[in-house]
C-alpha cells in the first residue's frame, strides 16, 4: 500500500501529475488487459495488437525515419507520393463500426420475437384457408382476412418500430457527427492545409495549441507542447511532448502524439507514422467491436415470453385438435381448429404496445437528459445490479473548489455546493484579510473577457484547475478580483514551477501610505513553511514555535487525509527603506528574501461530488444497487469522495482501518466484517480472479482506485460472473471495450469522446451521475408497465380461446368470430394497453432489490397463470353470460344450444326451430350469430376495463395508487367504449365485420362481472401487502 | 452478460427439464412440492366451484326472467322465412332437377312430401280443433288441456290434388309437379293487420324468363292463403300441437329440359319479401329443371 507514503498528497498547483511515479508499468498493464481480453475473440486482432508491440518510430531518429518512411523533414513528401500512398493505405478515418444496413435492421424488425409468432398465425391462416378451399370453393374468406390483418400488422409494427428506432439512432449520430478537420501538413516543401482524411505516413504535419492531434505523429520538434491523453489513457493531466525518445513503451514516450488526441498548448511538428485505422486509437476501436454484442435483457425477456404464448398455444391446440378428433370431427376440420386456436392465443396488438411503450420511455428519459441508441436498451438500466462508475465528472463537478481553509489554529469549511452562495465561514478575523489579500494577488488566472453577465461559476476562466478555483472562490466572497489586482499592482512574479513547487509575487499595496512592497506567496505547504518563521494568528505575527508547526502538521494531515489539494500561503511586507520604490525585482536571480516570510494560512482544494449524487447513491442502495467507484484518480481522493458521496457509507470500514482499531496486523482481520475496500490498480494487477471474486462478493462498498483504463474490463467481467447486470459509465476511447463488454454502457455527453458512444447505449447528456439513477427508475417502471401490459393483453386471450374450445366440445353456434376477436386486440385494446406505459410507479420501485435476471423473468408463471387461469376464466363466464342472454332473449335458451351446431351451421335449413317453436332460416340465425357476437365482444370490452383498471397496480390497492393519477388510462377505458360504440352501432349494417346494433342492456351484462374481477384482485392485493412471503404472495404476486 | 449467451446443448437441456420434472434434492415435482400441488389445487378447485357457482345462480336468474311462453325480443324474426317442400339444396341453393321418364329421379322427391305431410295425417292433428272461421284465432286465456291454448286443425286432405292421397306421385309423372310451401312460425306473428290472409304467388323470376309464358298454377288451399285462424302462434309451450298451415302449388306448364328459377312469394302486409342479405325471407326461390 503506496498509502502512508502519499498520506501527504497532491501539493502540485500547477501539477505536472504524479502519474509515471505511481504506475511505472501501466503502459504494460494496458497491453496486458487489452492482450487478455482480445487474445481470445480473435486471432487477427491478437495479430494486431503484436505489431502495436512492434512499434519502435519512437526509438529511431530522424535520418532513420526518414529512410523508412521515404520522406523529408524539411520539404515534406512530393504530392504524387502523397497521392499514391493515399491510394494504397486509404484515407486517414477510422472505419466506422460495421454498420448493419438498413436494410437488414428493418427485415430484423419483421421477424424478431413476436413478429415470428405472427408470421406463423398468418401463415396458419393461409393454410387452413387451403385445406378449407380445397374441400369446398365456396368457403369463406374469413381465414384469409385474418391472415392478411396478422401479416399486415407484422409489417406496420415493424415499420413503426424500426422508424422509432431509427429516430433515436440519429440523436445519438447527430452528436457524434464531427466537423471535417483540417491539418497542416508540410508538402512539396510548402505547407498546406489539407483536410486530415488526406493524411498519408511520411507527412510532416505542424500542430498547434488547440489542434486535435491528426494521426499518429513521431513529434520531430516541439515547443512547449502539451497533450491531453485523456481519451486514450483516461488520465486528463496534461502531459508535454518532445522529441526525446523518453520511454520503451510507444504508450509512455514523449515522442509519439497519438491521433484524436487534443494538443493543448505549444506547438509541435511531426511525422505521420500511421493512419486510420491503424492508429493506435483505432486498433482499440476496433477491439471494441469484436467484444460480442450482447441481446439486451429485454429481448430475452420477449423472447422467453413468446416462447410461453407459443407453447400455451400450441399445446391447448394439440390438446384440443385430439379432443376433436376423439368426437369424431373430420380430422382437416380438427386441424383448422387447432390453427384457429394458436392463432387465438396471439396477442396482435402487444408488439406494438411494447414498441410504443418503450419509445414513450425513451422519449421521456431523453427529456431527463438520457439518451438511448436502442429502444430495448430502456429497460436494460432497470435491471442494473452493479454500476461502475467513474469519478471525476460523474459523481463529481469535474472542477476543483476550496473546501476548508485553515487560519488561526482552526479549520473552515467553505461552501462546495455547485453556485457556492453560502460561503458561511467567519471572515472577521484579520487573517482572513491578509489571506485573501494573497489568494487574490498570488494568482495568475483570468476571466476571460466579456463575461460581465455570466454567473461566476459559469465564467470561462483561463488558467489552470487549481488557480481557477482560488479566483472564482476570492470573487465570489470579496468580488470583483481584477480590480483589486489592478489596485496592487505586480511588479515582480515568479511562476510555478515543479522545483520550487512555489508561487510568488511581489506587489504595490493599494494603501497609499504604506509604500512598502508585498510579497505573497503559495504552494506546496512544508515548502512554504520551510520559508516562514512566524505565523499570523488573529491579525498578529507570531514566531513559528513547535506547537504551531505541530497544529499546521495536523491540519493539513486533516486536509490530506480527505483527498484534498492542500496549497499553503504566506507573505511578507517588504521592508521601505531596503526595498525603495524603484527597486529594480528581478525574477531570475531572485534579488529579495524568499525566506523569513509569515505564514498565513492553508487553502485545501478538491473537486467535489456534485449536490445531487449523495442522494441518488443513497437511492441506489435502497434499490439493492451496488455502486462501485472505478477511478484512475488516488486512492485517498477516491476514497473520500466515495465517503462524502455515500458509496462507503459513514459507518463502514476497510479492512486496514479495521486493522488499525483494533491494532491488529492486517492479516487478522475477518476480511467479511469490512463492508468497504478500497483497491488499488496495483494490487488489482496482482490479483487473480478469485481474489477478485471474493472482493467484489464480499464487500459491498468498493473503490477501485489508480485503476488503468483497461483494468475496467476486468472488473466488469468479474461483477458479471456475480451474475451482475453491469452498467458501466466512461468517456475516453480506453473505455470502450469496458462499455461494449457491460451490459449498459452509458456513455457521458458532454466529454464522452465518439469512440465510446458508438460501443454505449446509453448516453447521459449532462455526465450526471443522478441520471442514471433516473434511468434505473425509469427502466423498473417500463419493466413493471411492460408486465402489466402483458397481463392486461394476456388475459383477454382465454375469453377468446374459450368460446372456441366449447364451440368444438358443446357444439354450441360460436360465441365470437376471428374478425370480432382481431377487433379486441386492435381496437378496443391497443390504446388502454399502451396507456399502461404512463402509469405511474407503484411506492416499493427503488425499494426492491433489481430483478434477477435469470429469475425475475419478464412474464413469470404467477403472472401466466393469474391472467389465464384467474381473470381470464372470470372474463370468459362474464362474457358468456352475455351470449346466452342474448341467445336465451332472443327464443334459444342455454339447453337448446348444445350440440346444435351442425344443424345451426347448415345453409339447407331455413326452419330451425328454437325453444319457443319458432322457425328460423340460415340468415336469421346468422344475425343472432353476430348479434352474440358482438355481446361477446362488448362484454370482454366492459371486462378488459376492469382488467385495465386492477392492471394499474400489481401490489397497491387501486385507491392507493390513485384512480385518477393516470389520465392516459381513462382515455383508454374512453377509447374502448367509443370503439365498441362505433362498432355496434356504426357498422351494424355491415356485413363483413359481423357486428350488429346491440340492445342497449346488452351492454350491462358483464357489469357483475367486471366488479367481481376488481373485487377479487383487490382482495388478491390486500392479502398480498398484509402477508408478505406467504403461500398467497408467492402465488399471486406477479 | 456471457452467462445469458452460453448456448445450452441438448443434453443439458434434456437434463434441465427431467430436473424440472423431479427434482429430488427438494422433492419438487413439476417445480411444486406435493405438499404444494395439493394446496394450489385445492385453491383452484374452491375458486373455480366459487366461479361456476356464480355462472350458475347467473344463468337460474336469467332463466327466470324469461317468459317461458313468449321470447323477450325478436329482433331477428321481423318476417317470416318460407320454406319449401322437397327441398334438394345444390350448389347455391334449392335446386330440383328430375326426369319424367325416369322414376328413381322423382321417387326421392315424392317420398319426402310424403313424410312432410305424415304430420298431417288426421290422426296426428287428432287433438286440434277444426277452424273454419277465416279470422285471427286470438286466445287471451289458456283454455286447452293442460293449460295450453288451441290450434287449428291442417291436414294434409286440404292440399286436394297435392295431398298426395288422391295422386301418391304428386303430379311429378306428368310434369307438372307440385311443391308444398310453408311459412315459418313466429309467436305472435299476424301476417297483416286488415284481415286479410297472406297468399302465395309463385312466377317464373323475371328477368330470367322474359320470353316465357307467365307460370301458370294451381294452388291448394284455393287462392294459395293461409288461413287467419292459424295465426298468432302462441309458441310452442301454449300450442303443443300447432302445426303450419301449407299451400301447395302446381306448376303446369314447365318447359321441359330447360332449366327455369321460380320464386314464390308470400303476399301479405307484414311479409317483407325484399331483403336482399335473406334469399329465404318472405320469398323461396328455386330452379326446377324437368327433363324428358
Amino acid at each position: 500500500m503506496g498509502k502512508k507514503k502519499s498520506a501527504v498528497y497532491s501539493v502540485e498547483v500547477n501539477g505536472i501529475k504524479d502519474i509515471e511515479t505511481v504506475d511505472e508499468g501501466d503502459g504494460k498493464e494496458k497491453y496486458r488487459g487489452l492482450k487478455n481480453h482480445s487474445g481470445h475473440k480473435k486471432d487477427h486482432q491478437k495479430e494486431e495488437l503484436k505489431k502495436e508491440l512492434d512499434l519502435d518510430d519512437h526509438k529511431l531518429n530522424t535520418t532513420e525515419l526518414e529512410d523508412k518512411y521515404g520522406t523529408n523533414i524539411i520539404r515534406g513528401l512530393t504530392s504524387t507520393r502523397a497521392a499514391e500512398i493515399l491510394a494504397q493505405d486509404g484515407p486517414n478515418a477510422l472505419s466506422p463500426p460495421k454498420e448493419t444496413s438498413e436494410i437488414i435492421k428493418f427485415l430484423k424488425q419483421m421477424v424478431g420475437g413476436f413478429s415470428i409468432l405472427l408470421w406463423a398465425g398468418a401463415v396458419l391462416c393461409w393454410i387452413a384457408y387451403g385445406i378449407q378451399f380445397a374441400q369446398d370453393n365456396s368457403v369463406s374468406m374469413d381465414n384469409v382476412y385474418l391472415g392478411v390483418v396478422l401479416a399486415l400488422v407484422v409489417i406496420f409494427t415493424g415499420i413503426f418500430a424500426y422508424y422509432q428506432e431509427a429516430k433515436s439512432t440519429n440523436i445519438i449520430a447527430s452528436f457524434s457527427k464531427m466537423i471535417p478537420r483540417q491539418a497542416l501538413v508540410i508538402r512539396d516543401g510548402e505547407k498546406k492545409e489539407i483536410p486530415a482524411e488526406q493524411l498519408v505516413v511520411g507527412d510532416i504535419v505542424e500542430i498547434k495549441g488547440g489542434d486535435q492531434i491528426p494521426a499518429d505523429i513521431r513529434i520531430l520538434a516541439s515547443h512547449g507542447c502539451k497533450v491531453d491523453n485523456s481519451s486514450l489513457t483516461g488520465e486528463s493531466e496534461p502531459q508535454s511532448r518532445s522529441c526525446d525518445f523518453t520511454h520503451e513503451n510507444p504508450l509512455e514516450t514523449k515522442n509519439i502524439g497519438f491521433y484524436s488526441t487534443t494538443c493543448l498548448e505549444g506547438t509541435a511538428t511531426g511525422m505521420v507514422i500511421n493512419t486510420g485505422n491503424r492508429t493506435i486509437i483505432g486498433r482499440i476501436a476496433s477491439l471494441a467491436s469484436g467484444v460480442g454484442n450482447e441481446k439486451t435483457p429485454i429481448a430475452i425477456e420477449i423472447e422467453h415470453f413468446v416462447h410461453i404464448v407459443a407453447g400455451v398455444a400450441v399445446s391447448i391446440g394439440v390438446i384440443f385438435f385430439i379432443i376433436a378428433v376423439s368426437m369424431k370431427y373430420p380430422v382437416l376440420e380438427s386441424v383448422i381448429f387447432l390453427i384457429g386456436i394458436i392463432v387465438a392465443n396471439v396477442p396482435e396488438g402487444l408488439l406494438a404496445a411494447v414498441t410504443v411503450s418503450l419509445s414513450l420511455t425513451a422519449k421521456r428519459m431523453a427529456k431527463k437528459n438520457c439518451l438511448v441508441k436502442n429502444l430495448e436498451a430502456v429497460e436494460t438500466l432497470g435491471s442494473t445490479s452493479i454500476i461502475c462508475s467513474d469519478k471525476t465528472g460523474t459523481l463529481t463537478q469535474n472542477r476543483m473548489t476550496v473546501a476548508h481553509l485553515w487560519f488561526d489554529n482552526q479549520v473552515y469549511q467553505a461552501d462546495t455546493s455547485e453556485d457556492q452562495k453560502a460561503q458561511i465561514f467567519d471572515q472577521s478575523s484579520a487573517t482572513w484579510a491578509s489571506l485573501s489579500k494573497i489568494v487574490t494577488l498570488c494568482n495568475r488566472a483570468e476571466f476571460s473577457p466579456g463575461q460581465e453577465n455570466v454567473p461566476i461559476m459559469k465564467k470561462i476562466v483561463v488558467g489552470d484547475a487549481s488557480e481557477t478555483a482560488l479566483l472564482k472562490f476570492s470573487e465570489v466572497i470579496m468580488g470583483d478580483v481584477m480590480e483589486r489586482r489592478n489596485r496592487n499592482r505586480k511588479v515582480a512574479e515568479i511562476p510555478f514551477n515543479s522545483t520550487n513547487k512555489f508561487q510568488l509575487s511581489i506587489h504595490e499595496t493599494d494603501d497609499p501610505n504604506d509604500k512598502r512592497f508585498l510579497l505573497v506567496m503559495k504552494g506546496a505547504p512544508e515548502r512554504i513553511l520551510e520559508k516562514c518563521s512566524t505565523i499570523m494568528i488573529n491579525g498578529q505575527e507570531q514566531p513559528l514555535d513547535e506547537s504551531t508547526a505541530e497544529a499546521f502538521q495536523t491540519a493539513y494531515m486533516e486536509l490530506g487525509g480527505l483527498g484534498e489539494r492542500v496549497l499553503g500561503f504566506c507573505h511578507l511586507y517588504l521592508p521601505e527603506d531596503e526595498f525603495p520604490d524603484t527597486y529594480p525585482f528581478d525574477a531570475e536571480t531572485m534579488n529579495f528574501p524568499t525566506s523569513g516570510l509569515c505564514f498565513v494560512g492553508l487553502l485545501s482544494l478538491i473537486d467535489p461530488p456534485r449536490s445531487t449524487v449523495p442522494d441518488a447513491v443513497t437511492k441506489c442502495r435502497s434499490a439493492g444497487i451496488k455502486v462501485i467507484m472505478v477511478t484512475g484518480d488516488h486512492p485517498i481522493t477516491a476514497k473520500a469522495i466515495a465517503k462524502s458521496v455515500g458509496i462507503i457509507s459513514a459507518n463502514s470500514e476497510t479492512v486496514e482501518e479495521m486493522a488499525n482499531r483494533l491494532n491488529i496486523p492486517v492479516e487478522q482481520v475477518n476480511k467479511r466484517e469490512a463492508k468497504a475496500a478500497v483497491v488499488s490498480g496495483m494490487e488489482l494487477k496482482e490479483m487473480s480472479t478469485e481474489q477478485l471474486d471474493e472482493i467484489l462478493i464480499n464487500h459491498t462498498e468498493i473503490v477501485f482506485a489508480r485503476t488503468s483504463p483497461q483494468q475496467k474490463l476486468i472488473i466488469v467481467e468479474g461483477c458479471q460472473r456475480q451474475d451482475a447486470v453491469v452498467a458501466v459509465t466512461g468517456d475516453g476511447v480506453n473505455d470502450s471495450p469496458a462499455l461494449k463488454k457491460a451490459d449498459i454502457g452509458i456513455a457521458m455527453g458532454i466529454a464522452g469522446s465518439d469512440a465510446a458512444k458508438m460501443q454505449q447505449t446509453w448516453s447521459l447528456l449532462d455526465d450526471n451521475f443522478a441520471s442514471i439513477v433516473t434511468g434505473v427508475e425509469e427502466g423498473r417502471l417500463i419493466f413493471d408497465n411492460l408486465k402489466k401490459t402483458i397481463a392486461f393483453t394476456l388475459t383477454k386471450n382465454i375469453a377468446e380461446l374459450c368460446p372456441f374450445l366449447i364451440f368444438i366440445i358443446a357444439g354450441i353456434p360460436l360465441p365470437i368470430g376471428t374478425v370480432t376477436i382481431l377487433f379486441v386486440d386492435l381496437g378496443t385494446d391497443v390504446i388502454p394497453s399502451i396507456a399502461l406505459a404512463y402509469e405511474k410507479a407503484e411506492t416499493d420501485i427503488m425499494n426492491r432489490k433489481p430483478r434477477h435476471k435469470k429469475r425475475d423473468r419478464l412474464v413469470n408463471q404467477q403472472l401466466a397463470l393469474y391472467s389465464y387461469l384467474h381473470i381470464g376464466i372470470l372474463q370468459s363466464l362474464g362474457a358468456f353470460l352475455a351470449y346466452f342472454t342474448v341467445y336465451a332473449e332472443q327464443g334459444f335458451k342455454p339447453a337448446q344450444l348444445i350440440f346444435l351446431r351442425s344443424e345451426w351451421e347448415d345453409d339447407s335449413i331455413n326452419d330451425l326451430e328454437d325453444s319457443y317453436g319458432q322457425e328460423w332460416t340460415r340468415y336469421q340465425r346468422k344475425n343472432l350469430e353476430w348479434t352474440g357476437y358482438t355481446a361477446f365482444f362488448v362484454a370482454i370490452m366492459v371486462q378488459q376495463i376492469a382488467d385495465l383498471i386492477i392492471r394499474k397496480t400489481r401490489r397497491n390497492s387501486i385507491f392507493q395508487q390513485g384512480l385518477f393519477r393516470n389520465k392516459v388510462i381513462w382515455v383508454g377505458i374512453a377509447s374502448q367504449i367509443i370503439i365498441a360504440l362505433i362498432l355496434s352501432y356504426g357498422f351494424g349494417s355491415i356485413t363483413v365485420l359481423s357486428f350488429t346494433t346491440l340492445r342497449v342492456q346488452y351492454w350491462f351484462v358483464a357489469v357483475p362481472y367486471a366488479i367481481v374481477i376488481w373485487v377479487y384482485d383487490e382482495f388478491r392485493k390486500l392479502f398480498i401487502r398484509r402477508y408478505p412471503g406467504s403461500w398467497w404472495d408467492k402465488n399471486m404476486y406477479y | 452478460m456471457a452467462a445469458l449467451q452460453e448456448k445450452k446443448t441438448c443434453s443439458q437441456r434434456m437434463e434441465e427439464f427431467r430436473h424440472y420434472c423431479w427434482n429430488p434434492d427438494t422433492g419438487q415435482l413439476l417445480g411444486r412440492t406435493l405438499s404444494k400441488w395439493v394446496w394450489i389445487s385445492l385453491y383452484y378447485v374452491a375458486f373455480y366451484v366459487v366461479m361456476t357457482g356464480l355462472f350458475a345462480l347467473a344463468i337460474y336468474t336469467l332463466m327466470w326472467t324469461i317468459d317461458p311462453y313468449t321470447p323477450d325480443y325478436q329482433d331477428q324474426l321481423k318476417s317470416p322465412g318460407v320454406t319449401l317442400r322437397p327441398d334438394v339444396y345444390g350448389e347455391r341453393g334449392l335446386q330440383i332437377i328430375y326426369n319424367v321418364s325416369q322414376n328413381s329421379s322423382w321417387k326421392d322427391l315424392t317420398q319426402t312430401l310424403h313424410t312432410f305431410l305424415s304430420a298431417y295425417s288426421p290422426a296426428a292433428q287428432e287433438e286440434n280443433k277444426n277452424c273454419s272461421s277465416g279470422q285471427y284465432f286470438i286466445q287471451k286465456e289458456f283454455l286447452a288441456a293442460n293449460h295450453t291454448k288451441y290450434s287449428c286443425k291442417f291436414t294434409a286432405d286440404m292440399l286436394q290434388n297435392c295431398s298426395g292421397l288422391t295422386d301418391p306421385n304428386f303430379g311429378f309423372e306428368e310434369g307438372k309437379p307440385c311443391f308444398i310451401i310453408k311459412m315459418n312460425r313466429i309467436v305472435n306473428f299476424f301476417p297483416s293487420n286488415n284481415h286479410t290472409a297472406p297468399r302465395v304467388n309463385c312466377t317464373f323470376l323475371e328477368e330470367h324468363h322474359k320470353d316465357f309464358k307467365p307460370l301458370e298454377v294451381d294452388y291448394y288451399p284455393s287462392n294459395g292463403t293461409f288461413s287467419l285462424h292459424y295465426f298468432p302462434y302462441y309458441g310452442k309451450k301454449a300450442q303443443p300441437h300447432y302445426s303450419n298451415p301449407l299451400v301447395a302449388a302446381k306448376f303446369l306448364n314447365i318447359p321441359k329440359n330447360k332449366e327455369v328459377i321460380i320464386v314464390c312469394k308470400i303476399i301479405a302486409e307484414n311479409v317483407s319479401f325484399d331483403n336482399p342479405h335473406d334469399p329465404y325471407e318472405g320469398k323461396v326461390e328455386f330452379k326446377l329443371e324437368i327433363q324428358k
